[in-house]
Formats: C-alpha cells, sequence, structure tokens
C-alpha cells in the first residue's frame, strides 16, 4: 500500500510540468479566449504528440508507451493545472478505454501516434447516469442505425471520431446498452457557445445514422457491455476529478501567493487571520478532494471493486472543493481578479467546466445514496 | 502508488491476528472493571498491557527491550489498524504510553527510564501529562506554575487544569517555569511529579456527558518537594521537548481517530434507514444526502491519512499531517451532529454508557447527541481548531505571523 507517487511518476509530473510552462504559458489560453487564431492551440497539440503524451496509456502491442491510469492521470492533472486547451482528456480519458476494451487495434495506433482525435458522447437531457441514455441502436442489414441526441460532449463539435453510447430499443437502466464508433461527418454537431473554451462542448443530433459492424465498440445486448460502459465512466469521471481538483490548486496557489504579496494597512493582507482561516479551510479542501481522486485512480489502475463509489467519491469531492476554491479564489483576489486581463478567471471557469462535466457533487453523492445503500 | 499490501506485511497482519486471537482481554473481562479515566489502568489492562510488552507488540516499532519488534512504518501502520479493529486499546494510559515514556525515553536520564518510562511500558504504572493552566490554554507557553530549585529539590506551586487521568495517575510529567526572567518560551522545565506527593491536590472536572466518570482534572500543587533528580533534560529546554512522542508513530498517530470515525460511519449507515422511515420523501432525501457527505469525509481522512503517511516513511515532510488532526475532529463532530438530527426528538434522551465503558478511550459510545457533545473535546483539546488552522496556515502555507 503506498498513496505516493513513484520515481518515474514523480519525474513524469515534473517533466510535464516543465514542457507545459514552456508550451502552454497563460498567452496560449488567452489566444483561445480571445482570437480567432487556432495557431497556438494546434501547436500546442502537436508539441504533446511530439512527446507522445497521447500514447502514454495505450498498451504497446497498439504503439503505446503501456503505462497505466496512473501515468494518464498525472498528464490530466498537468493539463488541468493550466487549464490547457488540448484533445486530451477527451481522447484519452474518455475515448482511449473504450477502443481499448473493444480492442480497436487500428484506431488505437492511430490515436496513439496523435493522428486521432476523439471523445465520448454518452450525457443526455442534461444528465450523465447512463440509464438516461434515450439514444436507440437498430439493426439494419448487417450493420446499425442510431438515433437519438447527445448533450455537453466535450470537443463534441471539432472530434473527427465519436463514441457514442446508444441502447437496444425497448431496454432501460443499464441493460442493453452499447456504443458506437461514429465519425464526425455523419453527425449533425451544434457548438454550444460555452464560457470556457478551453472546454469546449457540442450538441449532436444523431438522425438515423448508419454505423458498420466493424464500427460496434461494445455491441448492444452483450451481456459484457454494461459492465465494459460503465469501467469506462468510472475512469471518465474519475480523469475530470483529478483535472478538476488540478485546476483547484492552481486557483489555491495563485491566491496563497497573492495574499503574501499583496499589502494593505501596511502588511501583507495574509497575515490577518480572517484570510489565514480560509486559506487554510482551502488547502484542506485542495488534499481532500486531491487524495480521495488518487484513490479512485488507484482503484481503476489496480481494478479495484470500490471503483464505483471511489469514482463518485472523487466527482463528488471535487465538486466540493471547485465550490469553495473558485468563490474564495476570487473574493481573496479582490477587484484584480475580477478583471479579463487578469489570467485568474481561465483557472476558475476550468474549474467550473470541470465540475459540470460527468456530474456535479450532488449528482454523484445521489448516486453514493444508492451504492451505498441508503436508496434503492 | 498502490492500494495491495506487500505479501510480507500481510505476513505480519496475519501473525498480529492470531497473537491478537489467542492474547486479547475477553470483552467480558473489560467489562466488568471498566476504564473510568485515562489514569486508571484495571488489573486487565495491567495484565495486558505487560502481555504486549512481552511479546513484542506495545509498541512494534521499538527493539525487543522495549517492548517491539524493530517493524517498519507500514507493519506499524498496519498494526494500528488490526488494533482498532479488535477494539483493544494497547493501554488505557493513552497519554503515558503515547507521550509521557517515549518523551522520557528520549530526553531523560538512565535512571529516570527504569523508575518511570519502563513501569509504564510494563503498564505497572500510569502518568498523567500537566500542561494546560487556567491561563494558559492555547498560548501553553504562557504558564506560570513555578519550580524554584531549594538545595536537592525543586519546591514547585501553581495550578494546572484540564489535566486528564490525573485522578488516578501514579506521576505526572509537569511543565513548569523555572526562569522568570527570559522569554516565555525559554523559561520552561518538565519535572517529574509523583502524584501522591505532600501539596498536591487533584479535582476532577465532570464533563458535560456522562459526569459520573470524569477523566479531566484540576491539580493545585502548594510548596510540592521534588528532588532535583527528577528533572527531564536540560533545565529551561522543556519547550523544545513539549512535541517529543513517538516519532516513527508520528504519521499514524490519525490511525485511531480515522478507526473511530469508520466505526461511528458503520453505525450511523445501519441507523440510518431506521431514523429516515419516519420520514416522507422530501426529508429523507435531505437526510440521505448528509449522510453520504459524511460517508465521502471519512474516506477522504483515510486517504489523506495514507498519503501523509507515504510520505513521510519515505523521509519527507508530510504537510497532510497537520491537516489530519483539524479535519478528523471536524469530521466526527459532523458525523454525531448529522446522527443526531436524522434521528429526530428521540436524540435528547440520555443512553447508558456501553457496558465496556472505554470512556477515556474515545470510542463511539453513548447516544448521537452525546457522541457530538464529546467530540467536542477532540475540536477543543491538543491545539483547537482556530489554533490548527494557524498553525497550517504559517507553518506548512508559510503566511506571515499576525
Amino acid at each position: 500500500m503506498d498513496f505516493e507517487f513513484s520515481d518515474d511518476q514523480l519525474d513524469l509530473r515534473d517533466n510535464a510540468r516543465r514542457v507545459l510552462a514552456a508550451e502552454c504559458p497563460p498567452s496560449v489560453v488567452r489566444s483561445v479566449y480571445e482570437g480567432d487564431d487556432t495557431a497556438p492551440q494546434a501547436d500546442l497539440w502537436a508539441a504533446l504528440v511530439r512527446l507522445d503524451w497521447p500514447a502514454i496509456g495505450i498498451t504497446e502491442e497498439h504503439g503505446g508507451m503501456g503505462l497505466g491510469f496512473l501515468e494518464v492521470g498525472i498528464v490530466v492533472e498537468e493539463l488541468g493545472r493550466v487549464a490547457a486547451p488540448s484533445p486530451f482528456l477527451a481522447t484519452v480519458t474518455q475515448l482511449m478505454p473504450l477502443l481499448s476494451s473493444a480492442g480497436a487495434a487500428e484506431h488505437l495506433t492511430r490515436i496513439a501516434d496523435g493522428s486521432l482525435t476523439g471523445t465520448l458522447a454518452v450525457g443526455e437531457h442534461g444528465r450523465w447516469d447512463l440509464a438516461a441514455v434515450d439514444t436507440t441502436a437498430r439493426r439494419a442489414g448487417t450493420g446499425w442505425v442510431l438515433d437519438g441526441a447527445k448533450t455537453h460532449v466535450l470537443d463534441g463539435a471539432t472530434a473527427p471520431e465519436v463514441a457514442v453510447v446508444a441502447r437496444l430499443d425497448g431496454t432501460s437502466g443499464i441493460d442493453g446498452l452499447g456504443a458506437f464508433l461514429v465519425p464526425s461527418e455523419a453527425i449533425a454537431a451544434t457548438p454550444c457557445t460555452v464560457m470556457d473554451p478551453t472546454m469546449p462542448l457540442a450538441t449532436l443530433a444523431l438522425d438515423s445514422v448508419e454505423v458498420a459492424t466493424d464500427r460496434v465498440l461494445l455491441e448492444p445486448g452483450d451481456p459484457r457491455s454494461p459492465d465494459a460502459l460503465e469501467r469506462a465512466i468510472h475512469g471518465a469521471t474519475t480523469a475530470m476529478a483529478l483535472s478538476t481538483v488540478a485546476t483547484c490548486r492552481a486557483i489555491f496557489e495563485t491566491t496563497l501567493q497573492y495574499a503574501k504579496d499583496r499589502e494593505q494597512f501596511g502588511r501583507p493582507i495574509g497575515s490577518f487571520q480572517a484570510l489565514k482561516h480560509r486559506l487554510a479551510d482551502m488547502y484542506l479542501a485542495v488534499e481532500r478532494a486531491s487524495s480521495l481522486a488518487y484513490f479512485a485512480a488507484l482503484t481503476i489502475a489496480e481494478d479495484d471493486e470500490r471503483r464505483a463509489v471511489a469514482s463518485s467519491m472523487a466527482k463528488s469531492a471535487a465538486g466540493d472543493c471547485q465550490r469553495l476554491v473558485v468563490g474564495d479564489g476570487l473574493q481573496l483576489h479582490g477587484g484584480i481578479g475580477f478583471t479579463w486581463e487578469n489570467d485568474l478567471h481561465f483557472l476558475l471557469k476550468r474549474a467550473k467546466s470541470g465540475d459540470l462535466l460527468f456530474g456535479t457533487a450532488a449528482f454523484h453523492r445521489a448516486r453514493l445514496a444508492t451504492l451505498l445503500g441508503l436508496t434503492p | 502508488m498502490r492500494l495491495r499490501f506487500d505479501d510480507s506485511v500481510e505476513a505480519f497482519r496475519s501473525e498480529l491476528r492470531e497473537w491478537l486471537a489467542a492474547n486479547r482481554p475477553t470483552p467480558a473481562a473489560m467489562a466488568a472493571e471498566p476504564s473510568v479515566s485515562t489514569g486508571h489502568a484495571p488489573e486487565w489492562a495491567r495484565r495486558w498491557t505487560r502481555a504486549m510488552f512481552d511479546a513484542g507488540w506495545l509498541v512494534p516499532g521499538w527493539p525487543p527491550e522495549l517492548g517491539g519488534r524493530n517493524a517498519g512504518p507500514i507493519e506499524t501502520l498496519v498494526y494500528m489498524e488490526e488494533l482498532a479493529k479488535e477494539r483493544v486499546p494497547r493501554t488505557t494510559n493513552v497519554q503515558g504510553l503515547g507521550i509521557v515514556a517515549p518523551s522520557i525515553l528520549d530526553y531523560g536520564t538512565p535512571e529516570q527510564v527504569s523508575a518511570y518510562a519502563m513501569p509504564i511500558l510494563r503498564g505497572e504504572v500510569t502518568a498523567c501529562l500537566g500542561m494546560s493552566e487556567p491561563g494558559a490554554g492555547s498560548d501553553l507557553a504562557a504558564l506560570s506554575t513555578r519550580a524554584v530549585r531549594d538545595g536537592d529539590n525543586f519546591v514547585i506551586n501553581g495550578q494546572k487544569v484540564w489535566t486528564s487521568g490525573a485522578n488516578y495517575a501514579d506521576f505526572c510529567y509537569l511543565f513548569c517555569r523555572t526562569d522568570t526572567s527570559v522569554p516565555k518560551h525559554k523559561g520552561i522545565s518538565i519535572i517529574l511529579v509523583d502524584m501522591h506527593t505532600p501539596g498536591i491536590t487533584v479535582r476532577p472536572l465532570p464533563e458535560i456527558v456522562h459526569p459520573e466518570h470524569p477523566d479531566l482534572n484540576e491539580v493545585f500543587l502548594t510548596d510540592v518537594v521534588v528532588p532535583a533528580s527528577n528533572l527531564v533534560g536540560e533545565l529551561n529546554n522543556g519547550w523544545a521537548m513539549a512535541n517529543g512522542s513517538l516519532a516513527h508513530e508520528r504519521g499514524m498517530v490519525w490511525v485511531s481517530g480515522v478507526m473511530n470515525l469508520e466505526e461511528a460511519l458503520e453505525k450511523l449507515l445501519r441507523d440510518a434507514p431506521t431514523f429516515t422511515a419516519r420520514m416522507d420523501e422530501a426529508e429523507r432525501v435531505l437526510a440521505i444526502d448528509q449522510v453520504v457527505q459524511i460517508a465521502i469525509d471519512t474516506m477522504a481522512a483515510r486517504c489523506l491519512g495514507y498519503r501523509g503517511f507515504a510520505k513521510l516513511a519515505r523521509g519527507g515532510s508530510a504537510p497532510e499531517q497537520a491537516l489530519m488532526k483539524l479535519y478528523a475532529s471536524e469530521v466526527r463532530q459532523r458525523l454525531a451532529l448529522v446522527a443526531a438530527e436524522i434521528q429526530g426528538a428521540d436524540a435528547v434522551e440520555i443512553g447508558t454508557v456501553d457496558p465496556d465503558g472505554h470512556h477515556a478511550i474515545d470510542e463511539p459510545q453513548g447516544t448521537w447527541l452525546e457522541q457530538y457533545f464529546h467530540s467536542f473535546a477532540n475540536t477543543i483539546s491538543a491545539g483547537a481548531s482556530e489554533i490548527q488552522r494557524n498553525i497550517i496556515a504559517e507553518r506548512v502555507l508559510g503566511l506571515p505571523r499576525s
């Protein structure tokens, strides 16, 4: 039992931090917020691909580096720290695990070499539970036809490949669920006008979309499909928790530094006990959420049976954390944090986005009530 | 990072479990003679501490001559967890084994070790810790109990308060002022005082729940004469020794608190269906949400503890440790409060003491409302939550002192 990273993992983290300090300074994020110039964002992704980041969690047989969920999580954290605009989160933490469980060798190889990005379309009607999926899949000839609509799909308007979760008509709950890899040309995507453009969302309409058999990732009706889908959701949820907590840690560290530097009444504002106690509570919230996110990551890495509970606890704690840290981070910065020209708001909005995707704190507490046997 | 324990650690766990199963005092024996104070060691507790000492299970990280087996940090962590699961404490005199004996081993003379520390480890005597005073609580260094050198003796005058176990303890590890001419931190010394010395009066301070078993006391010292050889460490160096405790168990003081929390959570999860049965759907949803939040808090406490432990075990610093006391005590308080509120009007009934009556050992016991009131012992003592936040802000986060 060990809740600290290995030396190799710490090296990976340090390297990732160094790379992003050079490749993703706030000016890159600002360009996404302010400009039509997509070059800085494209350059960032090209740099990450050169460093083989998309290959981290893919097995060597599929051209990957053969590392595990913890290593993916380390990169997710570092991207979250700087609010990096990148297809990594959707491609590596949402799409890739489904491709792996389906053994989609060709696509995995293309993710590993950076030529393919994608996302996962699971949410519908603003809900994130699999039972809420209404999109249907019916057999037609040798293939399938999908009908339905997806909401809040990360990178949904730009990802070339979308894993669509759908169910056999007439099924409910998690029975009858499956997943299909659909090329974006077959989907009508409407981009949402979002507050945080580093986490771009889209609504997807699937109108009698024909899918060939070789694009079935998890076949509806196959008794193994719901479990594989749930595992994928646990991973995506945990990754979103890791990302969100890392963003919160960056907000906290920025705010702490500000409290040390900013002087009023002839002394640093951080010397006032009213601020000290708030900063101590922010720190506690970050460490609490971070510890739970690592626990969830461990349950996924080791295929521990507690992964459903752990991922919901992690996401719930991440939600609690951003609620405190976003609010207090902004409040303690005072007027300067309220301005567009200060970079703080990139982090504040990223943390909020992270809370809303894959279920808020309250959504996951409701799940936990069931998992803990408190509600039927 | 990994969740699983090594095979060698699992083997250690099995050996401990077997030994505990064969040697632990029976719940019936414990119930027949409950410990009524942290200074009180019933016969079963004395025999048990001695048995653990002889078998090398008292402080596993120590060498055999001190009741250990040179176990490593991860084994010690497993030991703490298994012991807590058994619901049997190493000793009823927690401050004696946890703070006083290790401090004497670290700073005391060979004579003090054999006369005071070893008898604690063998379960023969109990000790109390004389720190707080009416004028020195959170500001402990302001203590004014005075020890004046007089030939081969010290003469001590003053008053201590909140002294756990003083009503039964055999001796006191007493913090005294020995120099009034220097800044407050620099004039404090530690003296071992036999509690039967003339001039000592102990007045128990019954607590707000279960006043029949007081653990806290006022201790009045009037012209108490103590041999100068009972000075621990150097004169006026007491403040530096105030934090001395089981250094190698430093990363694990949270374990019993978290295990207590988990045990209380289990009880809450068992009680919740009964408590929520009378509610309509709307109220039930609100009640259950609070229970879930506590379940998350409880898991977080364990994960935070593990994270800090992992860093310490590698010889690094672990800021998580500073959070643990604050967090675990506040979660424990919220847990009891949530439980009592969900319980409804029945919560006001006074309960009976658990038959194994471990008042002093801080187990979940009594009604939920009693547990709520009792939980303030841990948010107030040993550095109140407000002091903990100052410590985190200044020592961990590096914020300037006010």
